[in-house]
């Protein structure tokens, strides 16, 4: 008979660990179903926005190459593109620098200062879903939201009041859009800071209490087949069971 | 509801164990290495800071470009390695590369490829080949002509360089590869895609959120019952356990198997829950059945163990005979007398190897305080090089004089207390022992119910202890054989057992039947659902299917 009693000893082991490394599992599974049921892509926000890259507008004059590296020599990197800025589409010339970028007039060689103006209309150029209601246009210098990282700023947050709560995140010197957040991808940042149990950056997936809980769930596993293997029959018992 | 739970908490268990265990395992190997180990970016330079587009002396113009692709939507001038390129992206998000100082279509040869992968390296290695390929397995996305550098280090790291534009796509190493085949694990995505949105993975989550959802809820039906109070009462069965008392469990307490019944006696005793109206007949609840793992101990009713008779019993072989080609009677002499009912069996306790095997077999007499016959079917080698039957071998070894030790005696196949129903016995093969035992007591009651004994076998000569239930006209005896050959000169009734007991059952009141069944699990089986077909209560049929 003490195999028999064996069983009762795993199945209290089993209730114990299940107490600490169960919930952890129960946490895991709804965080890692949030993950896996809703689309990636839905999850970055890719129908909330749209491409706006246009050509220039017909017969365009720009200055040419020459001028505008006498004029900004650090320049490493240019390009030419055609911008919507005061309610007309504009030739500019992007500059990157070592010290950043920023856009300017790409005939008059002037450069751009992007205004809250600028911003709301091109977030609302950007912004794909039917009906643009802008909430609020925020400019941030320093604490950044959690939702994005640090090394954005500054930047401007374009607020919707829409079904996502979207927030359109762009560049201050060059109107770019640089990050889109809604609902869904704040819902997965949750699950994910709960999947990988570091609840302060939800970016260390090294903790040693990671660790310890996946260790923890292994065994309460053990434990888990071991009763399996004493429990699962494949013998139907006839209702009422021996007389 | 709770017994709905613990089932699908085990079964979809069964089907989920094998990916969760992948699941815990690539999970503890992401924890150990870390993004940076796993990103096959040790060697890489974050990037490197360009030289200014003045020093390029580019003889190609902007203008020139524009020119040339008005209706491009991008227009960019990059440095390449000390050589300006611009890249022109059309208006279906194609990009083209041009040598800004030819303005000819931007080409990497083997040379430079080697070069910029190198600059885009700060490990220790150094160039061990430089490979053309077409995309790469290791690069999801990339389908594009490059070259592959093969770097010989410590990592063996791996970079490719795109050909049209000479960007590097990616450096990849053996650290990268273990880590894609945990990603593909933990993702179940085996295309190499690392894609987390697709059927298979559903499924599993939608199996791993039922399973770890219905444990919460048996967790949370444990807490409420208290189980992790630690100064919580015990239950019945575990109280027994502790006190060494012979009690039957194989679930440990988990109200599933239904084997650790109990008596509880009192004007007091607590409802049945849902395992046991599920596990025990509706007489045996309003008699006061239970299971032990069910309720705490309590001192408001007794309880009254089912085997408390049992004890260890030594025996000695008294003397054995073959009574048919296949099965031996054995026969044991106890010094201490043992108190026991017909139909009840003795564990036998097997020395095999260094283990100890346990093996049923029921009484095949009336009880004898010290004489114990037992009937063992003997079985041999399936095939060559499979051994016989352990415990039946071990025990038709046994010579005169041998000793075994056994603990007993348990079991409820037992006759019905007095009533005036006719007493039915249904057996085939090696089940004829506790039937047999049956019968004796029962005739040898003052005044013995009416008894009729089906016995199923597949030849004449295994029709064992035949004589004896012949000889006694109280018992109607019928054999039936299922294989006769032509030549035999068999009278009797022929086919399966249960089918000639089904014919003679039809003429009978069903309400005034006691019905006992023991014999192989196919016989059994098929006779159980004929009984219920018939329409014999559940509750006028006793079975054994112990000791086969």
């Amino acid at each position: 008979m003490s195999e028999k009693k064996r069983s009762s000893q795993w199945r209290v082991w089993h209730r114990w660990l299940s107490l600490v490394f169960g919930l952890q599992m129960v946490i895991w599974t709804i965080s890692g179903a949030y993950m896996v049921f809703f689309d990636l892509d839905y999850i970055h926000g890719d129908h909330l926005v749209q491409d706006v890259s246009q050509p220039l507008p017909e017969g365009t004059e720009v200055s040419d190459l020459d001028k505008l590296l006498t004029r900004y020599p650090e320049t490493e990197k240019a390009s030419l593109e055609a911008r919507r800025l005061d309610g007309k589409l504009q030739p500019v010339y992007k500059l990157k620098s070592d010290k950043g970028e920023f856009l300017v007039n790409a005939k008059s060689l002037e450069r751009i200062e992007i205004t809250q103006h600028h911003i709301e209309d091109l977030a609302n150029r950007y912004y794909a879903q039917e009906s643009a209601d802008i909430e609020s246009v925020v400019y941030m210098t320093d604490n950044p939201p959690t939702e994005i990282s640090e090394t954005l700023l500054p930047v401007w947050q374009v607020n919707y009041d829409d079904f996502g709560n979207t927030s359109l995140y762009l560049s201050e010197t060059t109107g770019d859009l640089l990050v889109k957040r809604h609902t869904f991808w704040r819902g997965f940042d949750i699950v994910w800071m709960l999947h990988i149990m570091d609840y302060d950056e939800r970016v260390d997936i090294e903790t040693w209490w990671l660790k310890a809980f996946i260790i923890g769930t292994f065994i309460l596993m053990i434990t888990g087949i071991v009763l399996l293997l004493y429990t699962i029959t494949f013998k139907r018992r006839p209702i009422g069971g021996a007389q | 509801m709770i017994r709905f739970i613990q089932w699908l908490h085990r079964w979809v268990s069964l089907i989920l164990v094998i990916q969760v265990a992948l699941w815990l395992v690539s999970g503890f190997f992401f924890s150990i290495t870390g993004h940076h180990g796993m990103s096959g970016h040790q060697y890489m330079v974050s990037e490197n800071s360009k030289p200014p587009l003045k020093k390029l002396a580019t003889q190609v113009d902007f203008t020139e470009m524009y020119q040339r692709f008005p209706s491009a939507h991008l227009i960019e001038l990059v440095s390449v390695a000390g050589v300006g390129q611009y890249q022109v992206t059309l208006a279906d998000g194609s990009v083209l590369y041009f040598n800004a100082n030819t303005n000819e279509n931007w080409s990497t040869g083997e040379a430079l490829a080697t070069q910029l992968a190198l600059s885009s390296y700060n490990g220790p290695g150094h160039v061990e080949a430089v490979e053309r390929v077409m995309g790469s397995d290791e690069v999801n996305g990339w389908e594009a002509s490059g070259f592959r550098i093969d770097i010989k280090d410590d990592l063996n790291t791996r970079i490719y360089i795109d050909e049209a534009s000479s960007q590097v796509v990616e450096h990849r190493n053996t650290p990268w590869t273990i880590a894609d085949w945990a990603f593909r694990l933990h993702f179940m995505d085996y295309t190499g895609g690392r894609s987390f949105n697709h059927l298979l993975i559903w499924s599993a989550g939608l199996f791993a959120l039922w399973f770890s959802l219905s444990g919460l809820i048996l967790l949370g039906r444990n807490i409420t019952n208290g189980d992790f109070n630690p100064n919580r009462k015990k239950t019945w069965l575990e109280y027994f356990q502790q006190k060494g008392k012979p009690i039957a469990s194989s679930c440990g307490g988990g109200g599933t198997c239904g084997l650790c019944k109990v008596t509880l006696q009192g004007s007091d005793i607590p409802s049945p829950k849902a395992a046991e109206k599920a596990l025990l007949s509706a007489n045996e609840l309003d008699a006061g059945m239970r299971l032990s793992c069910q309720h705490r101990t309590s001192t408001n009713y007794e309880v009254k163990l089912h085997n408390e008779g049992v004890s260890d019993i030594a025996l000695t072989l008294d003397s054995k005979r073959q009574l048919t080609p296949s099965i031996m009677e054995l026969t044991f002499v106890s010094s201490e007398p043992v108190n026991y009912e017909a139909g009840q069996f003795m564990q036998f306790r097997i020395p095999h190897l260094n283990e100890i095997l346990s093996r049923h077999y029921s009484v095949a007499t009336r009880p004898q305080p010290t004489r114990f016959v037992f009937n063992v079917r003997q079985l041999p080698s399936p095939s060559e090089g499979v051994p016989p039957g352990i415990g039946s071998n071990y025990l038709c070894n046994l010579e005169p004089g041998a000793h075994v030790d056994a603990i007993g005696p348990f079991g409820d196949f037992q006759l019905t207390k007095q009533n005036n129903h006719t007493q039915v016995f249904i057996g085939g093969g090696a089940g004829i022992a506790p039937l047999r035992a049956l019968i004796q007591s029962e005739l040898a009651a003052g005044s013995p119910r009416r008894c009729i004994f089906f016995y199923g076998a597949r030849y004449e000569k295994e029709l064992c202890y035949r004589d004896e239930f012949e000889r006694d006209e109280r018992l109607n005896y019928i054999p039936v054989l299922s294989e006769v050959a032509k030549s035999d000169a068999w009278a009797g009734h022929t086919g399966f057992v249960h089918e000639t007991a089904m014919k003679w059952l039809a003429d009978e009141n069903k309400d005034t039947l006691d019905v006992y069944v023991c014999g192989p699990p196919p016989m059994l089986k098929a006779t159980l659902e004929s009984l219920a077909d018939f329409g014999v209560p559940r509750e006028q049929v006793r079975f054994d299917d112990f000791g086969i």
